[in-house]
Parts: C-alpha cells; structure tokens; sequence
C-alpha cells in the first residue's frame, strides 16, 4: 500500500476514561476489504511490556469499527469493543506467571494502540505502523482525594469521591496475598463511594507486632470510616474478594458494632472454624494444606482446602442471620478457592432460615478466582506469596480468559448498581430487590 | 423522646426563622447534626444524590453528558459549573432545571428553565461559562498552558438558585477535565530558521497532513487550536509573527514579511513527518489576510485553506512591499467608538476601506477555500470580504473551490466550540486601557463554534487525508 495515497486515520473515543470505562476504536481511511492487524502495547509500572492485537478486514468504506466488527484472530476473536485490554498478554520472552496490578493509582495506564498492515501475529513491536494513537486509562476520576489512614492502628486508605459529600462508604478488603492494594478503592471512590482500602494481613501493626490482626482491626476500620465527616454513617457496604469473603460474611453476621448495609463477596467461602479470628481461619488452612493439588504444569491448586462443604453449621458463617442484602460472585472454574460450591450451600441455609430474599448469587461459567474490575488482563496462573511462609509459588486461579473477561465486565457492572441501590437509592435498608440485576 | 425527622428544606426554614442557631451555610450535614444538639439525625432517610459527568477527561471538542440521580421527583435543582482560568478569575454557568419523576436530572435529555442558558442544551455549562459577579471587565478565556487541561467543577444545588447567591446546599458534585491535548501529543517548541511558533504532533510514525495555523492582531502565541489539530491528527504548526519576544523588534509591529511565512510553511512542510503534498492553512481575523498572501505565494501550494472573519487585504499599513506594517494603531480613522467606549474596528477591513494594493489577488488560487463568517462580527467586515472573495473566485472560473458557513448571531471570535464567547475583552493597556467588540451572543456563537468545527474537520479530512 502507497502510505502517501492515503493517511490511515485511527481514533479511539475517549482517548483519557476510567480503566472500566468503554472505549470505541476505529480505523478509517484504508483501502475496501484492506487486511489489518490492530494492536495495543502497555509498559507496566514494573516494566514488563505487554500486548494485545486483533486481525481485522476493513468494510467497503474503508473502514473498521472494532465495537461493530469481529477480530479474525490475534490475542481475542469476534467482536470485542475492550479486546485490546483485556487479552494483553505478556510479549515473547517475558517471565512466566506474570499478573498485571497497578499498585500506584495516581497515574494512568498508558496504552500505545497502533495499525499495522496485513494480518500479522509477531515482532509487531519492531516494526512500524502505519498510525498510532495513546489512551490514558485510571484508577482515580478527576477531584477524587486519596487519604491514607493509620489512625487506630491501621494501614489503610481512603478515597473520597469530589463533591461536598458525605458519601455512603465501603470497606474494600482483598485476599491472600495481603500488602495495600488501592484501585479498586480508587474505582470505586469515582463512582462516588468512599471507598477505604484495608490491609489487614500486612499491616504496620502486624510487622511491628508479628501478630495477625483480631475482629477489632475490622471494627475500627468500621468505626473510622462511620465516623468521617464525610461519610454517611449509615451506609456502609463491605466488599471483599477472597480471605476478604471470609472476613466480609462473618463480621456481616456476627459483629454487633458494624451494620453494613449491604456486602458484596467475591470469590470466597462461608466455611471456617468456629469462633473465627483471622488467625485462626489462617490456621485451618495450613492444617488443610495437605489437600493441596498440582496440576501438570507444576501449578497449585488451594480449591479443595475447604471442601467439602461441611454439614456441621458451626463449620460455616450462619448466613442465615444475615440481615443485610449479599451479593456473591463466583466463577465456575475457581481452583483457589470452592466458590460455587459455597455459594450453593450459603443458598441453600437461607432458604431454609427465610432470609434468602436477600441473597443475589453472580456465578460464571469458565470465569477464574480473580474476578476484578474489567478491562485489564486475565491471569490464569500467576507467582504469589504467601503471606505467613512467604514463599513464592505458582498458583493457579482458573478461568478462560474471553469468558473470564466478560465475567468481570458484568460482574463489575452489577455490583456497581448493586451498591448505588442499597447504598444511594431507597430510604429502607433490607428492602432494596435487586432481583432485576 | 421525639425522633425528628427533619428535611433539608425544613432544616433550612428553621435556620432562616432562626430558631436554630446555625448562620452559615453547612455544607457538611454532619456539622449540622452537631450544631442541632439534641436532635437525631436519622441519615437514612436523607436522600443522597449522585452526580455523573462523562468523559470526566475529555477533549475541549468532545461532548460530556451530565446526569443527576437519587434525587427526590420533581423538584428544582440548578446545575452549576465553575472554574478559575489562569489568571485566577471565577467563570461561571449554570441551569435551573425540574428533575423528573424518576428522580434524575440529564443534560442531554432536559431543558433548562432559566440561568446561563435555556433549552436543551448539553454543553450549556461550558459555552455559556461567564465571569462571576465582581470580576474583572473585558475578560476572555483562553489557554496560554496547553500541556494541562482546564478543570471546571460541576455542581447540583438545591432549588433554582444563582450559584454566587451562595444560599443553596450543594447536593452533588464532580470534576471534570477539558484538555487541548489527546495523550500522545507532543508540542515542540520552533525557534529555526527566524520561524517562531509551537508545533504539535500526533503520536504514531506519521507522515500526517498538516496544519499551519494563523491568528490575528493579538499577537503573541496562540498554541490551542493547534494542539487541538494534533489530537484529530494533524501535524500543526502555530505561527507567531507579532509580538513576541523572539521575533524582531519591535513588538507593536509586523517585522517579518512574506519570506518568514514561506519559511514557516516549508518547515511544516518538510518535517519528516508530514506529509508533504497536504499541508493546509487556517488563519482567523489578520490571519486570513496573511492565509490567502501566502497561499498565492510562488512556489507554496497548500491543499486547502481555511479563513474565518477576516479581511482580504491589510488593515493596517504596510511598510514594504514584502508585507511588513507599520503599528496597528498609526492609522484610527475608521476606529468606531459605542457609549461604552468600547472600539470596533470593523470598519478597517470594508473592501472600500482596504489600500487596494494589499487586496490579495484570490484568482489565482487553485486549492478549496472554506470561509466562516459571524454574521454579528463587530470586529471585521467578515460577510462582505466573504462576499469579495466569492465573487472574484466566480469571475475567474473557480467558483467550485469556495464554501461559505454564515452564522446569525455569531460574533469574531469562532473558535474551538465549547468555550464561552468574549462580547467584547480587553484589547490593550498601553497607553490607554481600551476594550475591543467582538460582537456574538452567547447561545447563537456556541452553536455556530459546534458547527463550524465540525465542519472544518470534515473540510480537512475530505482534502487533506483522501
């Protein structure tokens, strides 16, 4: 193709948009059923480079509308409006296990998007393209602050929403892996939440003090997020993804001084000894661990830990004292932790104690343990540490990753209107049906 | 013990009759739970809104749609914008508008009943953004900083309020981000050659078609709608040629001439990333003059050209035959003065008034020419040096090569939409303060600035990308 003939326009609308934002990609100006590849390139925060590309044939205009028309192949096929984030994948010769997570959220994730002609599948990186455009993609909206928070002994932080504010808030606790893990907090503070992220497996206190924090750590982090001026006592939601599950239901339950208005639980299980300390639900595990599996690569798999699902009720959070709505999120393919397995039996108690008018159940085919925000990369397997014998192993997490993406996309998308109902709308807690999600 | 659920508005009656003694306005309901002592704030039954604004970041050309939620059925809200400019003054817009029976409010789909602007109008808050009460006379709002975007907060009040009035609760609110440049962009300062002005790339390995853009009498270096052209993809060069430190002295004068405007074009020209062969020209006010010199220029052949509100000749003297003046205001007797005192300087660039060597010789252009006129151009004799230029380009056989957008209600300042219109601004301090008339209405320049950006971008594309 004579480049001087014609001036290949790519454009994608809006260049700057929140990471769960949609974004509309299209080429003009190539010639009818002109064959080409479009491609996006990402350098993380730790310099891993990361790719994504789709084959596309431009229609009779001359054009290709990435929302309308469906990729030929490359790292994701058919049609897929966000194909170029969520299947970025490490490039040839990067390390293995590699997981994408953006710990500084004050700057945006830059995605070079670029077109190259014909359909090609390697060293698209070394060669030139015919036009290229940059996206800018964040965590945090233009007037959201971020606070961090070490009162009452914790390692935490808050982000609050622009606006005079108060907001309704949420207590945001992620998994295993431990450390102060911010944007989803930040995500969720643009989407006008007071959002506080909590670190409860690696906090100061607990390096200082070699202890695992108890029920009061959550309490207080509880009680200073009620207490801020700007937040809306309550209405107070609790998220958790993982251990964070295990944390979320039992305090959701059992604590006389939170009174949530609503918990959202991804990922996790009711299951854990009775009397339940964090530490001790820690215990369980390691005394479990020989139900560990490895899958022929050498990955491990942690789902059988908990299973099965015990008959015994005082083995299980008795979720049929809830008295707040609970959203649970599973993915069918979780070989971290037996989620579906959990949420069936959590259903199953509140059918049987009358409070399951309250319960909302997501559950994925095919989709992962990490169901997170949409629209960055899907880690099948990945290095973790754990946080009490802090080593480094392969665990696998599951998923398919076009079916795990659309989970997250729709997972996403409901839990945000899950919140904004019981949060926002209505002026009776309880009462909310959010049976149309 | 009595529970008082009290409202908002009862909460605020109370405080007006003064049987509460809270005096300010509080905007944190948790200072008023404290103030009110005694009586329980039950929170849950206080509505708390949500307010959106989409894309949050955005280009200063892209269309944000706002919305308000959660609030109670038809009742009445204002939504406000403000924003401080670079200098530091307040600009200010807002709409009072009924929310629905679902408890929203969308910009997009209702109607504004009073304030900045009225009707259905989704970027009313930003168009129509004036200075607060109190400031300044003859402002305008421009970008000098073009590497960081203009940040307008956008807020819901209570009732149908005037936002510097001050007396309504803010409900909601949220920031937004208007910026002249996508991600990407790179400006790159040109000091080569004499030639001083900004250029701005689009990212990617070009070649792309480029722009060289021209402003008018104001001088300096004016960097927006070029940074702007970059992020649609066009390479463009802002060329300054008047009052800058760089150029030749001295500032109140045109000391470059036709070799300087070459020089600039054929630097955009060969940069290795344009495309050579579609290179276009825009120029407003004096910079259309100087577009259409320099487009019948020997050896520059520019694709296409675009000229909004300006003259066909020289409305100020020259003092060569390459194209250099004398000052601006040498020569004041076509100078009109209104009550205020305020100058237009229309009458300068009336065909009859122009010296007729400096008249460009537009027959022997060969590239399209698109013309933007405001009818209500109180600075320039926009429609009849729009007339001109039809009528010459017809009576030499090219008539095919002009297009004319003609605006009612437009004034001379048609520029990237979106941003408020100057009626009249400051033009000069030395040696006397004196304010200029640009002319233009509000509502009637923003729709022209939203269409006739459109259309340049589409006159560019048809014949500087096919």
């Amino acid at each position: 193709m004579d480049r001087k003939q014609y001036c290949v326009k790519l454009s994608v609308q809006p260049s700057r948009g929140l990471m769960d934002e949609k974004f509309i990609v299209q080429v003009h100006n190539v010639p009818p059923g002109f064959q080409l590849t479009i491609h996006a390139f990402h350098k993380c925060d730790d310099g891993h480079s990361w790719e994504a590309f789709g084959h596309y044939t431009a229609s009779a205009a001359g054009a290709v509308n990435v929302s309308e028309d469906p990729s030929l192949g490359g790292t994701y096929s058919g049609v897929e409006q966000m194909g170029l984030l969520w299947s970025l994948r490490p490039v040839p010769g990067s390390k293995p296990g590699l997981r994408m997570r953006k710990m500084n959220v004050q700057t945006p994730m830059e995605v070079s998007i670029s077109v190259y002609q014909g359909h090609q599948t390697e060293g698209l990186v070394d060669q030139v393209p015919l036009t290229s455009v940059v996206v800018e993609r964040w965590y945090i909206a233009p007037g959201v602050r971020r606070v961090p928070i070490t009162e009452g002994g914790l390692t935490a932080t808050l982000f609050l929403p622009s606006g005079p504010g108060p907001f309704p808030g949420v207590l945001d606790l992620w998994g295993g892996g431990g450390k102060l893990v911010e944007y989803r907090s930040a995500l969720l503070a643009s989407h006008g939440f007071a959002s506080m992220a909590l670190d409860y497996l690696t906090p100061k206190i607990t390096i200082e003090t070699k202890k695992i924090v108890d029920n009061q750590y959550f309490e207080t982090a509880y009680r200073v997020l009620e207490q801020h001026p700007q937040v809306l006592g309550s209405r107070i939601a609790m998220l958790g993804l993982s251990l964070g599950t295990s944390v979320t239901l039992k305090l959701s339950v059992y604590s006389q001084v939170m009174k949530l208005r609503c918990a959202v639980c991804i990922s996790g299980s009711h299951v854990q000894p009775p009397g339940g300390s964090l530490e001790q639900v820690l215990t369980c595990f390691r005394e479990n661990a020989g139900k560990t599996r490895i899958n022929e690569e050498g990955h491990i798999i942690w789902r059988d830990l908990l299973l099965p699902i015990p008959t015994d009720p005082t083995l299980k959070v008795d979720v049929g004292q809830l008295q707040c709505p609970l959203l649970l999120v599973v993915g069918e393919d979780d070989q971290n932790w037996p989620a579906p397995e959990s949420a069936m039996d959590m259903k199953e108690m509140m059918e049987k104690a009358g409070n399951s008018h309250l319960l909302t159940v997501l559950s994925y085919p095919n989709a992962g343990h990490l169901i997170e925000p949409p629209y960055t990369p899907h880690a099948r397997f990945s290095k973790f540490m754990t946080v009490d014998t802090r080593q480094k192993v392969m665990v696998l997490w599951g998923g398919e990753t076009a079916a795990h993406s659309r989970a997250q996309e729709d997972a996403w998308r409901k839990t945000l209107i899950f919140l904004r109902e019981n949060l926002y709308g209505g002026t009776n807690p309880g009462a909310t049906s959010v049976s149309h999600l | 013990m009595v529970r008082a659920h009290l409202s908002v508005t009862t909460l605020r009656k109370l405080i007006e009759m003064k049987m509460i003694p809270c005096i300010s306005v509080h905007r944190n309901l948790t200072c008023l739970h404290h103030a009110l002592g005694g009586i329980r704030w039950k929170s849950s039954y206080r509505q708390a809104p949500l307010l959106t604004a989409a894309p949050a970041r955005g280009l200063i050309d892209e269309p944000i749609s706002v919305k308000g939620r959660f609030l109670p059925p038809h009742c009445p809200v204002t939504v406000c914008a403000q924003m401080h400019s670079e200098d530091g003054d307040l600009w200010e817009a807002f709409g009072h508008y009924n929310t629905t029976s679902d408890g929203t409010v969308s910009l997009t789909r209702d109607h504004s009943v009073g304030g900045s602007y009225l009707g259905c109008e989704p970027m009313g808050l930003f168009w129509g953004l004036q200075p607060a009460p109190g400031a300044r006379k003859g402002l305008r709002l421009r970008k000098k900083n073009v590497e960081t975007p203009f940040v307008v907060h956008v807020s819901l009040l209570d009732g149908h309020v005037s936002p510097s009035e001050r007396q309504s609760t803010e409900l909601a609110a949220v920031t937004t981000e208007r910026w002249y440049m996508a991600p990407g962009v790179r400006r790159i300062e040109i000091r080569q050659n004499g030639v001083v002005g900004t250029l701005f790339l689009p990212p990617g390995p070009g070649p792309v078609p480029a722009i060289l853009d021209l402003w008018g009498m104001g001088g300096g270096l004016v960097e927006y709608r070029a940074a702007l052209f970059a992020s649609r993809g066009y390479a463009s060069l802002s060329l300054a040629y008047l009052g800058h430190k760089d150029l030749p002295a001295p500032r109140n004068r045109i000391n470059v001439g036709d070799s300087y405007f070459k020089t600039a074009f054929h630097l955009l020209q060969d940069h290795p990333q344009v495309c050579a062969d579609r290179v276009g020209i825009i120029g407003l006010s004096f910079g259309v003059y100087l577009t259409l010199r320099l487009a019948t220029q020997p050896d520059i052949s520019p694709s296409c050209l675009i000229c909004i509100n300006g003259p066909v000749g020289s409305t100020v003297t020259l003092s060569d035959a390459d194209g250099r003046t004398e000052q601006f205001e040498s020569d004041q007797k076509y100078w009109v003065f209104d009550d205020d005192g305020y100058v237009s300087f229309k009458a300068l660039s009336l065909p009859a008034n122009l010296a007729p060597e400096t008249i460009v010789k537009i027959e022997k252009l060969t590239c399209p020419l698109l013309c933007i006129v405001g009818e209500d151009d109180l600075s320039s004799s926009s429609i009849e040096c729009a007339n001109l230029m039809e009528e010459t380009l017809r009576a030499a056989g090219k008539h095919q090569l002009f297009t004319c957008l003609s605006y009612p209600g437009a004034g001379h300042l048609i520029e990237p939409p979106y941003t408020p219109n100057s009626r009249a601004s400051l033009w000069s301090v030395k040696p006397v303060k004196q304010i200029t008339l640009w002319g233009g209405h509000l509502a009637s320049h923003a729709a022209a600035q939203e269409d006739a950006w459109k259309k340049t971008l589409e006159f560019l594309e048809t014949n500087l990308r096919c």
